[in-house]
């Protein structure tokens, strides 16, 4: 049976009991071998892949395309073919947020669009921002959708009316060196209590989700470079933000400083903040696998972060915050631009240029 | 037609004959005579002009910019734009630009062929291949060498270069140290050109007329070709020393600094202004660094930006002052990107189809040349190569492509041997 199949019960005691679940199925990933974490399969495509997420009751993923296209792709298939969805977007899709049945894609089109999961088809289509949305998440305690976009906006959106309900900002529209800026990241606490915004200078802001009114900010300097000299241009920025489980934390990933900025050869980075105290309290850099750090995934109970992104290719950072120390790495041919655990929380789903991948534990002669 | 590269009609001299024969006085009849000559004409309709070179260091792609293909696999997030003509779009990246295309003429059809920064550079800059043993000039030198006065003040050949990366001096090759660029790097005023603090001016201006007076002397005693040409050298670095306030933009009005922004382009392009307005030939204003191997598009945010706005403030700058239809402004690099888009969201070299502008001068404006396919890939109509670039320059100034220099015995064209200006965009 599938573990997180609807059942009639009132949205909250749903999400506990999702919850709940989740942390328990996680916490198992624990007891296991990190060296039998291993790709099971890969899915090429020709485009690139910006967004995953699951399709709420059914075995299968939500796809956000550089083609502009929403699909699904069933993975429980052998050759699983991609279904795209009817309508939505003008240019790169970079964002699928899901809640209860209803799913909300963003785009560089500056459009959000509500599709109705049985049908395929676009219910709404909200010019919702003036440039680039970057990322949209669900906030299940207030029935909203956040988005951010490169217009340096972040706003609110009614889940169900799609109706504006909040729009503020804290983050400068122009670098300090004249030219535009970018609103990359947007998170929401478990708890559903707080809302962080991180931009392409290292700025991040906390949002109370009660009154949307700012609760604290921090600065990760480290993430934006500017080349005064040699190339004359930035790269870099916050790139991804995760509260820990119990909200109190918040991990901030982008990459280090770079010297060649023609390309991503920067350090993966990733910091760790107790936002209300404003104190850094951990640094991750590896130079090993370079590039951004485009998600961030806490694994409840535990004190474990999964940080995935890339430069020219793949990496999947597991970061030990008990230890200051990388667990375990790997990588893929393709740049990772998001994941999603699936359903049961056994496989790691990976969106990724050209391509999507599952990563799972091998089963170990324990296990069999 | 064959020109010793040493002999060129003084600018100053030429426009004062132009006067005197545009105000029909016709009081030197020698003068008249000399404005019916075809030599004469051709120099006469090169008068005043010059080029502003906007250059793209490391390759901007076509794709963001003059060559948008939405909705293809290779085309990228950004959308395409009508522009103020018909049936022209662009990239969305250059708004300010899509509504003062009348002036401006693009080339979708470039296949330069070399994709590695250094020799592309030397193509780019000297339109054609580098050949052993000879020193080709570059771009500005030749339009320095055609349009530049023998005893002009000002510098003929002004390249800004301010980052170091793919930071690459123009050269007169075998048109002689004369026409080398004058150089700036570090600052945007250029060094050692200022008088030295323990000579007072009075000092030095009795220096020179001491100079000249004996010079002049030993000159009606014997006629000497190094004499002269150090007299010439002299009165040329007294020149140039007084031309530092060209690139002193304080000397500008704020409303006029804020109309080409706070950028150092920006910057760059108002001294630009300001020089050829003072009958500089031929200023290069380097903007490094397109090179987006990774992150092609946020690069192109933040480059197109720069460029769409300085290009534009440059243009509205130049058609105001009635200098356009004597200024022409190009956008060129050393080639393009490719239509693949890789795993870092980047794009690499190349130099199969790309795109460039001409702008003012000559050019026929609002007009589109060639033609790539509908990926970008190949160029499909109209192909260009460096050389039939650098004629359709020359030909646009009023040049003849085909005026040879003698290096030695051997005539060399001032465009490629076989290379044609593109008839279509010009004037």
């Amino acid at each position: 049976m599938h573990l997180f199949s609807a059942v009639p019960m009132p949205l909250m005691d749903r999400m506990i009991l999702r919850s709940s679940l989740k942390e328990m199925i996680m916490s198992d990933v624990l007891t296991r071998d990190m060296k039998n974490f291993k790709r099971t399969r890969e899915v090429r495509s020709t485009d690139i892949l910006f967004a995953i997420a699951n399709y709420p009751d059914r075995k299968s993923v939500l796809l956000g395309s550089s083609d502009a296209g929403v699909y699904e792709l069933d993975l429980t298939t052998e050759k699983p073919d991609r279904i795209k969805f009817s309508g939505g977007h003008r240019s790169y899709v970079t964002g699928i947020a899901v809640m209860e049945s209803q799913a909300v894609s963003c785009g560089y089109d500056g459009q959000l669009v509500w599709w109705d999961l049985q049908t395929r088809q676009a219910m709404r289509t909200i010019n919702a921002h003036g440039k680039w949305i970057r990322r949209i998440v669900s906030v299940p305690s207030r029935n909203a959708f956040v988005s951010v976009a490169d217009d340096m906006r972040c706003r609110v959106w009614d889940a169900v009316s799609g109706e504006r309900i909040a729009d503020f900002t804290d983050h400068d529209a122009m670098t300090p060196h004249h030219f535009p800026s970018m609103l990359y990241a947007v998170a929401a606490s478990p708890d559903g209590r707080w809302i962080a915004t991180g931009d392409r200078v290292g700025h991040v802001a906390i949002w109370d989700t009660q009154t949307w009114a700012k609760k604290a900010e921090l600065e990760a300097p480290v993430m934006y470079t500017w080349d005064p000299k040699a190339r004359r241009h930035s790269i870099g920025g916050i790139r991804s933000l995760a509260f820990s489980p119990d909200s109190s934390q918040l991990a901030v990933g982008g990459t280090g400083k770079i010297n060649n900025i023609d390309h991503l050869e920067g350090r993966s980075r990733l910091e760790v903040f107790d936002w209300q105290k404003g104190t850094r309290l951990h640094e991750f850099e590896d130079e090993k696998r370079k590039g951004l750090v485009e998600q961030i995934v806490w694994i409840p109970e535990s004190t474990w972060i999964l940080a995935v992104g890339g430069d020219n290719k793949g990496f999947l950072n597991f970061f030990d915050t008990a230890t200051n120390a990388m667990l375990h790495q790997d990588g893929c041919e393709g740049h990772i631009h998001g994941v999603t655990w699936d359903a049961n929380a056994a496989s790691l789903l990976v969106a990724a240029h050209e391509r999507v991948e599952v990563w799972a534990w091998e089963k170990t002669p324990f296990e069999n | 037609m064959k020109v010793d590269p040493s002999v060129c009609l003084n600018r100053r001299q030429l426009l004062g004959a132009a006067a005197i024969g545009a105000s029909g006085l016709a009081a030197n009849m020698a003068q008249v005579e000399l404005l019916s000559q075809p030599a004469f004409a051709e120099q006469l309709q090169q008068a005043d002009k010059s080029v502003i070179l906007l250059w793209l260091a490391g390759g901007a792609s076509q794709l963001e910019t003059w060559d948008p293909k939405p909705g293809r696999p290779t085309g990228g997030p950004f959308a395409k734009i009508q522009t103020c003509i018909p049936g022209i779009e662009i990239s969305e990246l250059l708004p300010k630009m899509s509504s003062r295309l009348h002036e401006t003429a693009i080339i979708r059809s470039l296949n330069t062929k070399i994709a590695d920064h250094g020799q592309a550079y030397e193509v780019m800059d000297t339109g054609r291949i580098r050949e052993p043993g000879v020193q080709f000039p570059h771009l500005g030198a030749i339009i320095a060498h055609q349009l530049a006065s023998t005893h002009s003040d000002v510098p003929d050949y002004v390249e800004m270069y301010t980052s170091t990366e793919g930071r690459r001096k123009g050269a007169a090759g075998y048109l002689g140290a004369r026409y080398n660029p004058m150089f700036l790097t570090e600052s945007m005023m250029p060094e050692n050109l200022k008088r030295l603090e323990s000579i007072q001016d009075v000092d030095h201006q009795e220096r020179a007329d001491l100079q000249r007076i004996l010079s002049q002397q030993f000159s009606m005693k014997l006629r000497n070709n190094v004499v002269d040409s150090h007299n010439t050298a002299f009165q040329r670095v007294r020149g140039l020393m007084s031309s530092d306030y060209l690139f002193d933009i304080e000397r500008e009005s704020q409303t006029m600094r804020d109309h080409y922004g706070p950028t150092q382009f920006g910057e760059q392009c108002l001294i630009a202004r300001r020089l050829a307005e003072a009958g500089v030939p031929f200023v290069k204003v380097a903007r490094a660094w397109w090179d987006s191997h990774g992150q092609n598009f946020e690069t192109h945010q933040e480059l197109c930006a720069d460029l769409d706005f300085v290009m534009a403030a440059l243009l509205d700058d130049l058609k105001q002052r009635g200098m356009l239809e004597r200024t022409l402004v190009i956008t060129l690099g050393e080639f393009g990107r490719t239509p693949q888009i890789n795993g870092s969201l980047g794009r690499d070299h190349f130099a199969s189809a790309w795109s460039c502008t001409l702008s003012g001068c000559g050019i026929r404006g609002g007009t589109v040349y060639g033609k790539t396919d509908e990926d970008g890939k190949t160029v499909v109509e109209g192909e260009t190569n460096a050389g039939d670039l650098f004629a359709t320059i020359l030909a646009a100034l009023g040049i003849d492509p085909k005026k040879e220099i003698m290096l030695g015995s051997r005539p060399i064209p001032l465009a490629d041997f076989g290379s044609k200006p593109i008839q279509e965009i010009l004037a």
